[in-house]
């Protein structure tokens, strides 16, 4: 055992000097996910939309072309759009410009026409330059023109009265009143059919939206810990590449010519690998929640999931070893392996987009599992979740040590003698 | 210390050592000295527990290597050929590093560190990474790691390939100081003059073969008082063969087209050899006498030249 953390801590000097491979390893999920979420998920100062600008000319300028108008920019409408006034020319000048996503023209007459009963038509021009946030004007003034109609069609009559008052400038208490119980009998003949309201608006702290969102997989919660997976065993295999160094160096000879039995300098791989695959993982891990703000899940059971993933991943590594001979058959089967591993076991695309078929082959993958431990703990899973992957990992990853231990200590012997 | 009966180690067809035997005393410095290809290495490998005999028996220190080899790793060091150790490291992160693989404390190996970088003329420079080092430096690094633990017995394969002058006395120097400790030192070595200069004693291996052992005086003896005379020329087998045979004062080493190794009492007498060479119209494109030393040993014995 002092043989194995004599030969871990020589190791780790040894990366410690010459730190580039193992450092770029461990980068490339960290831009993968930065690129990542950069194009298809935002963080969460960029959630919010930028206000849509809309230019609007009210040819009209009645009591009801103001009401609609103003109706756009009430409630959480005021945070989305960003409305200005102006006469038709500049207005569509403004638009030519790009200075605006819309213009909202409002024609003559539209109260009259409204009062009336009749027809009336308002127009939006749309900047084609922008793909979005003309559409989103687009689908505001179809809603608020669609509430009005409803709005004249079911009080029809008692706009009709207001319009007489209005136009007679009859505001008198009694009528007021009149007006008001008529209100109010309609709403409540109508009530029975809207009420209880089938869409309802709920208001939540940020604390408790907080709470929400750390059970909610982000784009960027599903890409590091999957491309992490991956480069997880380039790094493991950047130890274990040092075993065939050493062994056409002599410095593997000069030491089988020691008291140090050859199952220890396998081993030491081993332990190095898997201590500096948790090294880099808790690096990740950390980068990832400052900066793409990932909730990983309860502190203790993100560092087993650490743990036992990057045992499993040294022992499969090792186990890969006992059957290569040379650097250059390493390269090829360890880069291999670990990338067909990758594209099945989600790292590349998620699993969940596999046919069935392939998807049972998933299984059979570190990554899959590795991945699936992270999301559960990210998620909040209950331990009694957790535990059987995490278990299964350390059983089989030990399990592989040994045999890699075995089989990479026969193949030693073979091939010391160059 | 070191006891050697019918080593044998073949590879396939090839015979690489072919049932050797050798003693190496206490302190002793012993000289394996043959060309490249001749077992040196295979037999060092054998002794450091590297390569597993086809037949024969190695003790080392009265333990049998096959039963107790974990037990003799413990008391031996070795020297390989190519440099063996962590070039990203200083000198002293190896020393400390091979030291305590073999077991020294931490306070002793700072001790024998600043003792031997001194002794080599290192010391200033321990801290350097070894990727820095020139080659002769990096020469004196590899011999330190293998006597960091002070073994008591130290294999030596080759460990001046390559390095000027000075490095290489200074490498001498530093294993005969060993020597003069009480280690034992098996040297291989193809060079004449290292083997003369350092050893107590020599074993000439050829093939797999050890033709001749002793001390430098005893070896030369084999050849006695001779001289040893090489004749270069076109000329074949019969030609030479004829010729030789009516020159009853020279004694056949060896004969091949083209080159005679003779050993011949009195030098005076070759002008009569090479009349008998031109009266048969034979062209001698050279002629070269070797006074008795390692080397017209070496010939007498191989019937050619170490370099070849």
């Amino acid at each position: 055992m002092k043989n194995i953390f004599l030969l871990t801590g020589k190791d780790f000097r040894r990366k410690w000097r010459n730190p580039v491979v193992i450092i770029g390893f461990l980068l490339i999920p960290f831009v993968f996910t930065l690129i990542f979420a950069s194009i298809f998920g935002a963080s969460e100062d960029e959630e919010a939309l930028p206000r849509i600008s809309v230019i609007t000319v009210d040819k009209d300028k009645s009591l009801l072309s103001r009401f609609f108008l103003s109706s756009l920019s009430q409630g959480e409408l005021k945070k989305l759009l960003s409305l200005q006034e102006a006469e038709e020319a500049k207005g569509r000048k403004l638009l030519d410009k790009g200075k605006a996503s819309a213009l909202l023209i409002i024609p003559e007459n539209f109260g009259d026409h409204l009062w009336e009963g009749r027809e009336v038509e308002i127009l939006l021009l749309k900047n084609p330059a922008e793909q979005y946030l003309p559409q989103i004007v687009q689908e505001i003034c179809d809603t608020a023109s669609l509430l009005f109609s409803s709005l004249f069609s079911v009080f029809s009559d008692e706009l009709d009265t207001i319009k007489g008052f209005v136009d007679d400038n009859q505001f008198s208490d009694e009528n007021v009143s009149m007006i008001s119980i008529k209100f109010k009998s309609k709403f409540e003949s109508i009530s029975k059919y809207v009420f209880p309201p089938v869409i309802s608006l709920t208001e939540k702290t940020r604390a408790e939206e907080e709470k929400e969102e750390a059970s909610a997989l982000t784009i960027s919660s599903y890409i590091l810990p999957a491309i992490a997976v991956m480069f997880l065993l380039f790094i493991c295999n950047v130890v274990f590449e040092d075993i065939l160094r050493e062994k056409e160096s002599g410095t593997l000879m000069r030491m089988t010519v020691s008291p140090l039995k050859l199952s220890e300098f396998i081993w030491s791989k081993i332990v190095t690998s898997a201590a500096i695959g948790m090294i880099c993982t808790l690096v990740l891990i950390v980068l990832g929640r400052f900066i793409f703000s990932i909730q990983w899940g309860h502190p203790l059971l993100v560092l087993a999931v650490v743990f036992c993933l990057n045992i499993v991943m040294a022992g499969f590594i090792a186990f890969l070893y006992s059957f290569v001979r040379t650097e250059r058959q390493a390269g090829a089967v360890l880069s291999s392996v670990i990338l067909v591993m990758a594209l099945l076991g989600g790292s590349m695309i998620p699993v969940d987009n596999f046919p069935p078929l392939v998807q049972t082959f998933s299984k059979f993958t570190l990554n899959y599992w590795g991945i699936l431990a992270f999301h559960k703990t990210m998620l909040q899973d209950p331990i009694r979740e957790i535990f059987p992957i995490l278990l299964s990992m350390v059983v089989v990853g030990l399990l592989l040590s040994l045999l890699g231990s075995y089989f990479l200590e026969k193949s030693l012997r073979k091939g010391l003698l160059k | 210390m070191l006891k050697i009966a019918h080593l044998s180690k073949s590879f396939d067809s090839l015979k690489a050592v072919d049932d050797i035997s050798f003693e190496v005393k206490e302190g002793e410095i012993f000289g394996f000295l043959g060309p490249n290809g001749a077992g040196k290495t295979t037999t060092i490998s054998m002794i450091s527990g590297l390569l597993k005999p086809d037949d024969g028996i190695i003790l080392v220190d009265s333990l049998d290597l096959k039963t107790q080899l974990r037990k003799i790793k413990k008391i031996m060091g070795v020297v390989p050929q190519d440099m063996a150790f962590y070039e990203e490291l200083s000198a002293k992160e190896n020393l400390l590093f091979w030291g305590k693989l073999q077991g020294v404390s931490r306070k002793t190996l700072d001790e024998r560190i600043q003792y031997y970088l001194d002794k080599t003329g290192l010391l200033g420079r321990e801290n350097d990474p070894l990727k820095k080092y020139s080659g002769g430096m990096k020469r004196r690094i590899n011999l330190i790691l293998g006597l960091i633990h002070q073994p008591r017995l130290l294999l030596l394969d080759e460990p001046t390939i390559g390095i000027d002058v000075q490095t290489k006395l200074n490498i001498y120097e530093v294993i005969r100081e060993a020597s003069s400790r009480g280690t034992t030192i098996l040297y291989t070595t193809h060079n004449l003059l290292e083997a003369e200069e350092l050893c107590h004693r020599i074993a000439i291996i050829d093939q797999g073969k050890i033709l001749a052992e002793g001390t430098l005086s005893e070896l030369i003896q084999i050849v006695g008082e001779k001289d040893i005379v090489v004749i270069s020329g076109t000329f074949d087998v019969d030609q030479g063969q004829k010729i030789i045979s009516s020159f009853k004062e020279a004694t056949v080493i060896s004969l091949r087209e083209g080159q005679l190794v003779i050993s011949l009492e009195a030098s005076k007498r070759m002008t009569t050899l090479l009349e008998e060479f031109f009266k048969e119209g034979i062209s001698v494109d050279d002629v070269s006498i070797k006074q008795p030393n390692l080397e017209s040993v070496f010939l007498k014995l191989t019937g050619k030249e170490l370099r070849e």
